[in-house]
């Protein structure tokens, strides 16, 4: 038996059975979670190789299941992520409700993301895109808070993309009758000539949903912030990428045969740019972490979106390794969030403060996570942003340049507002009580953000991958050539220009700790929040003198213009139109038995009059 | 199996009169009686089924009268597969309602009674070959229908009942109407025999029959405007009433339409009229769901919704048109059943049925807020469910007929579709239950009518080739007029001068 379908058997039978675990006991159902996900991505590295496929026929329907080396990518970002994930998950969702529905939901959300990886036609795409979707909107829903609100406008909009999406794949099913996406590829030239705008469009809407583009990405904040964060991990790193996984197979393979090809790369190309940096204003606005860093990942995602939208060779490069370090930091953070809010139970960051005496690891994990996220060398996420600043550079793109630099630095303020709120400042007698989280909650994470500094150092593990996969779709092999071509990242000493950069930030990162550990040898007063009198005035008991409160006014006020506007709002408006339409049209139903009959007499009197008009 | 058609007819009909009398020896009788022949009569429907598929269609004469002078029964895959998924459903709503509400001896008889008339009536318009027989059946239906409707004797469900029957009055009218005209002009009742000697009817006769019956079966079929008294009766009626409404009487009505449309007469514009007027139907129900407070009332709009979209896709007049189209029914009749059932206990011991008062009973009935929740997400077309392969199937045909419009509005109301019946799941798991309600736990019987048909949504989405070779055949059947002709007159004589 082909070993995909296994595979498929695995996650759903071990989810299935993971399920009904949960009514007989915990451990079985804790052990059957772990052993499905780490066993599905063993079998997964280990039995199904890039290129094997099979075919299968359903319902009549021709479909086929494999691996491409681009998927191969993602399924880097969907089983590492899960597994790491599921592990974290185990400890952080100790002792709560519903686990079984939980873990039942999680197993679904991977197998439908593995699944859009394996598909190779557009019906099983659909189909797993879909199960994808309900099984992360039921993990949205699992806290049980604002599940009309948040928990509606998820799959409101998942299913105006996925609708959209179906609407594009009938319209490539009614061109020859094939559901292949190769085939579809192949064809794309010869469709009719709006077809070739219409259903890049559709496709790019379904996939803008889920990738949380703007205007498409109103479900995002709520949506990240409710699901717990063992799962947000996963659903801000690699979830959303699925959005940008179906983007690289719309832009890179089909964009390039339509005229207005290039306009509509600019569109998104801006849209992608708009979304990190109002995404980015939003975020410093946050007071609450996991809030922050939703709106970081719709940000994130926009540089993501950009560069597969420009879709040059280094563009596309950037891209794929940012989303990679996007998996690595942005999912690392969401658990360093999680085990914070686990151990303190709040995520608000102008409540906790100063912990990095009490959870050490997890602090080294989000510095080094953020400094990833800020793109500051020499982790990872530096040479993503650099490639995405050359291949604009080398585009002719100035003012886009302009703009993502101004999102990018605009970004090192909440990023040292989630690491300054959480972990320095004064030390309050309320959290004293703070320890480290368990292992389970801090090696995880860990790992991940010291991947993501690895990467910063040797690209080279993960470009090669990328580079074959860009091959793949029929770009020329790069042979090293995009990693050695700029001079400020290569394979660490390559070229002269990047030592002395080397050794002197390894010189100053020295100093400045063998500095701080002296520093901190001194004696130190500790004083509490409340020690102080400012102008006479002594603060009131209850008011929030942590310094991470209004954080950032002047630059917020600064840009409060801006955010003003929310789209959510024509949203909200035109939804309420809607119902309010609904309900006026309900009346025709009005209850009354003669209203009725009337309605049956003008039908057949309607009919009567127009029949020549209707029936000739 | 061994037995012909006309069981179909003569069973049912006769247990139905048994049930009383049988009812003075042994009062279980009365509830056991309807299973038994409801399952003998669904085996013999599978393998008549089984055998139509590689013999071709049976064609039953009564009493020895040959077509198309007496009375004839056609049992092809088209007929054979709903009168399955009747038979099916008609089972499985007898399993659920065996213990139904443990009402007294009288109710219960009165109730299993109308329940197998309604059966009857149901399978016997599916297949009879005669016009004025296929009347007597829809009135059979009907008058059985306005009966359970007024099962729980309230204000409401007696106003209802009457909403019912004044349209259901209507429909006999202009359906006898139609029937007359037929007979003036043709001299037959006989449809094989009409269909023939349709070509030489005056066109203008032609139009004023089509447009007689396009409103009398409209009616049965819930089409917009004429569905006045559909939520009513839905809502009113006993929840397995409902179920039984929804997935086999309206099922029957939609029968009679298309066969008149498709088989009797091809006038021009009534494939165009269907679209149309299918989508009216679907885009005005659904958008009257979308803010329905009353759980019941939003499934009936939401089955006079699919019901449209199954005309619409009847409308598309392809072959793949009405695969979709069969596909839809059997989906909706298995779905809609299911979430009429496994509703009318999420709001079992409320007064009102608000759908609030289903609120928090995801905790106190586990097992039936998960199946609401399946067939919920199953109608409004999730994969891997049920539902994905109908709405997939009419997408196609659809694109495969140029209309994209017709896709697009199809997508846009499924949108609102998925909100409603999100929320509703939302507010079973995550709402506080309210404190006077008390949650009624399903009987074991009724427990195994909603896995089955649970399981059966779970087989058709995992494995829809199970019920696709069936399906195609169906169509293939209804598309082929001419063979529906010759093998219905070939049995007597033609009467063609």
């Amino acid at each position: 038996m082909n070993m995909i379908i296994v595979l498929f058997a695995l996650f759903l039978g071990g989810a299935v059975l993971t399920w009904l675990a949960d009514k007989i006991s915990g451990i079985l159902r804790d052990g059957l979670f772990l052993l499905t996900m780490i066993g599905g991505a063993t079998l997964f590295f280990l039995r199904i190789p890039t290129g094997s496929s099979v075919d299968i026929t359903l319902a009549g329907l021709h479909l086929q299941w494999g691996l491409t080396p681009t998927a191969q990518v993602f399924s880097l970002v969907v089983m590492g992520l899960g597994v790491l994930a599921a592990i974290f998950a185990i400890s952080y969702m100790k002792g709560k409700e519903r686990l079984g529905y939980f873990y039942f939901n999680f197993l679904m959300s991977i197998l439908g993301m593995t699944g859009i990886l394996l598909s190779r036609d557009l019906v099983s795409f659909f189909i797993f895109w879909e199960i994808m979707t309900w099984s992360s909107y039921f993990i949205v829903i699992y806290s049980g808070k604002d599940v009309q609100s948040t928990g509606i406008n998820y799959i409101l909009f998942s299913a105006i993309g996925a609708y959209a999406m179906l609407t594009a794949i009938v319209m490539v099913w009614s061109q020859g009758h094939s559901l292949l996406i190769n085939d579809m590829v192949r064809n794309f030239p010869f469709y009719p000539p709006s077809w070739k705008i219409w259903i890049p469009l559709l496709f790019l809407t379904g996939f803008g949903v889920k990738a949380a583009l703007m205007p498409l990405h109103v479900w995002a904040p709520g949506a990240y912030t409710r699901s717990p964060m063992a799962f947000t991990s996963v659903f801000s790193g690699a979830l959303s990428k699925m959005g940008i996984y179906g983007m690289i197979i719309v832009f890179v393979r089909m964009m390039d045969v339509v005229p207005q090809g290039a306009v509509i790369r600019d569109v998104f190309a801006w849209l992608g740019i708009i979304t990190a940096i109002l995404a980015t204003i939003w975020a410093i606005a946050q007071d609450d972490a996991r809030k922050l860093l939703a709106y970081s990942s719709i940000g994130q995602l926009g540089y993501i979106v950009t560069g597969v939208a420009l879709g040059t060779p280094l563009a596309l490069m950037s891209a794929f390794f940012l989303t990679i370090m996007h998996a690595l930091f942005k999912g690392s953070l969401f658990m360093v969030v999680g085990a914070i809010e686990r151990q303190t139970g709040t995520t608000y960051l102008n409540q906790v403060t100063g912990l990095i005496r009490k959870m050490p690891w997890t602090f080294l994990t989000a510095l080094i996570s953020i400094i990833a996220l800020a793109g500051i060398p020499p982790v990872g996420g530096f040479i993503g942003k650099w490639m995405l600043y050359e291949s604009m550079i080398t585009g002719d793109r100035y003012i886009l340049v302009i703009f993502t630099f101004f999102a990018s630095t605009a970004a090192f303020m909440y990023c040292y507002k989630f690491l300054f709120g959480f972990f320095m400042g004064q030390e309050e007698k309320e959290w004293e009580h703070v320890k480290e989280a368990p292992a389970a909650m801090v090696v995880p994470p860990l790992l991940m953000a010291l991947f993501a500094a690895v990467l910063g150092v040797f690209p080279g593990i993960i470009l090669r991958p990328i580079d074959t996969a860009m091959q793949g779709m029929g770009f020329a092999g790069s042979g090293g050539h995009f990693w050695q071509m700029s001079t400020l990242f290569n394979d660490w000493g390559n070229t002269i220009a990047m030592k002395p950069l080397a050794i002197a930030v390894t010189v100053i990162f020295l100093l400045f700790a063998i500095f701080l550990t002296l520093k901190g040898l001194k004696e130190t007063r500790y004083t509490s929040t409340k020690d102080i009198s400012t102008s006479g005035e002594v603060p009131l008991e209850e008011e929030n003198l942590t310094f991470s409160e209004n954080f950032f006014q002047p630059f917020l006020r600064a840009v409060g213009p801006l955010m003003k506007y929310r789209i959510m709002v024509w949203y909200r408006q035109l939804g309420s139109s809607v119902e309010a339409t609904a309900d006026y049209l309900r009346r025709v139903y009005s209850g009354n038995g003669q209203t009725y009959a009337i309605y049956v007499i003008l039908f057949v009197v309607v009919l009567l009059l127009f029949k020549d008009k209707l029936f000739g | 199996m061994v037995g012909s058609p006309v069981l179909f007819i003569a069973i049912p009909l006769l247990a139905a009169f048994l049930i009383p009398l049988l009812g003075f020896v042994w009062k279980e009788s009365i509830r056991v009686l309807p299973g038994l022949v409801l399952i003998y009569l669904l085996a013999l429907s599978v393998s008549l089924l089984g055998q139509v598929m590689h013999t071709g269609t049976i064609v039953e004469v009564i009493a020895g009268w040959k077509p198309p002078w007496g009375i004839d029964l056609v049992f092809s895959p088209f007929t054979g597969l709903l009168t399955t998924v009747m038979l099916t459903l008609g089972f499985i709503i007898w399993i659920y309602s065996y213990r139904f509400k443990n009402v007294e001896f009288e109710e219960a008889k009165k109730y299993f009674i109308l329940f197998m008339m309604l059966i009857t009536g149901s399978v016997g318009i599916v297949l009879t070959g005669d016009i004025f027989n296929q009347f007597v059946f829809i009135e059979i239906t009907s008058i059985s229908a306005y009966a359970l409707t007024a099962f729980y004797k309230g204000r409401d469900s007696a106003e209802a009942s009457f909403k019912y029957l004044m349209i259901g009055s209507l429909s006999s009218m202009f359906l006898l109407l139609a029937i007359i005209l037929i007979y003036s002009q043709t001299g037959t009742l006989n449809m094989a025999d009409i269909a023939v000697r349709a070509h030489d009817m005056k066109p203008s006769f032609k139009v004023m029959i089509v447009i007689f019956f396009l409103t009398g079966l409209g009616i049965e079929a819930e089409i917009f405007p004429l569905n006045g008294w559909a939520p009513d009766a839905y809502s009113q009626a006993p929840g397995p009433i409902g179920a039984a409404f929804a997935g086999i009487t309206v099922k029957a009505g939609v029968y009679a339409l298309i066969r008149i449309i498709f088989t009797l007469f091809d006038v021009q514009g009534t494939h165009e009229f269907l679209i149309v007027i299918g989508l009216t139907t679907l885009i005005i129900a659904e958008l009257s769901a979308i803010r329905q407070v009353l759980l019941k009332r939003m499934l009936a709009y939401s089955s006079i919704g699919q019901m449209g979209l199954v005309l619409v896709a009847f409308g598309l007049g392809t072959r793949e048109g009405v695969f979709a189209a069969l596909f839809l029914m059997v989906n909706h009749a298995i779905i809609k059943s299911l979430l009429f059932l496994s509703g009318s206990y999420l709001v079992y011991n409320s007064t009102q049925k608000f759908i609030s008062e289903a609120s928090g009973m995801g905790k106190h009935l586990p097992i039936t807020s998960f199946l609401f929740s399946l067939g919920a997400i199953a109608i409004v077309g999730m994969p891997p469910f049920a539902g994905f392969w109908s709405k997939w199937s009419v997408l196609s045909a659809a694109s495969d007929a140029g209309m994209i419009t017709v896709i697009v509005l199809i997508l846009l109301v499924s949108i609102v579709e998925v909100v409603y019946y999100f929320r509703v799941i939302n507010q079973i798991y995550f709402s506080r239950k309210e404190s006077h309600i008390e949650p009624k736990r399903p009987t074991v019987n009724a427990l195994i009518a909603m896995i089955s048909l649970g399981l059966i949504i779970l087989v058709i989405g995992f494995w829809p080739d199970t019920i696709t070779g069936y399906l195609q055949a169906a169509a293939d059947t209804l598309m082929d007029k001419g063979k529906y002709i010759h093998d219905v007159l070939s049995t007597g004589q033609l009467l063609i001068p």
